[in-house]
């Protein structure tokens, strides 16, 4: 999958869980970033993810992303498994 | 109370209670929260609605899954995070009701388990059924 399908899909994980269609996220994006990210929502946006990739994070990734391009990397990774 | 921590848990696992609707829950539940609409306090008007009885109120129901969470599955160490519900059928003052979750989904990367509720009355009619999406405390006892 190239880089811009997997921020496509984020992007469309980003729009449903915040409930906002005009989100659009990048390399650089983090939660300082989107009014409504905080610690519950973090959850539900990483459950989200995982559903829409197919693929299961770690505890210890989903406590190390520092921003999306950490995630966005991390499911290129693992779907190139 | 039963005290499931996220590692006890697989899918299937399940817990159940019973809890019977009294005329004291109801009022306890009008005083607490002060909706007095006459679905919930009038024969006269809920009949003419096409009820048998009083309704009642759908979130004395909901809050079951309170109790579901915080003392049956996971018990204890419960927190939280969202409950989803539906209103079926309506319930009635003198309804016994049986609550069951069950484990629905685990999210490890997280912890969180996704359980699935449903609760029924004495006919075994379904009246509401929805998700608890739970996280865990960590155990401080000394």
């Amino acid at each position: 999958m190239k880089k811009e399908e997997i921020y496509e899909k984020l992007n469309q994980v980003f729009q449903e869980v915040f409930d906002d269609e005009s989100i659009l996220v990048s390399e650089g994006t983090t939660a300082d970033d989107i009014e409504d990210w905080d610690s519950l929502e973090h959850i539900n946006l990483v459950v989200a993810v995982e559903k829409k990739f197919g693929i299961k994070f770690n505890m210890g990734e989903v406590n190390r992303f520092k921003n999306v391009g950490e995630m966005a990397d991390t499911i290129a990774a693992r779907i190139k498994v | 109370m039963k005290e499931y921590m996220y590692a006890d848990l697989q899918i299937g696992l399940a817990e159940a209670f019973t809890y019977l609707v009294t005329e004291e829950c109801m009022n306890f539940f009008r005083k607490m929260t002060g909706d007095v609409n006459p679905l919930h306090c009038s024969e006269n008007y809920a009949k003419i609605h096409g009820f048998s009885d009083r309704v009642v109120y759908g979130m004395l129901s909901a809050s079951l899954l309170s109790t579901l969470g915080g003392v049956y599955l996971p018990g204890k160490y419960c927190l939280i995070r969202q409950a989803h519900t539906k209103f079926l059928r309506p319930v009635y003052i003198g309804d016994m009701l049986t609550v069951t979750g069950t484990v629905y989904e685990l999210h490890d990367s997280v912890e969180q388990a996704v359980i699935k509720v449903e609760m029924k009355n004495q006919a075994d009619e379904a009246v509401l059924k929805g998700r608890l999406y739970v996280g865990f405390l960590e155990r401080r006892e000394k």
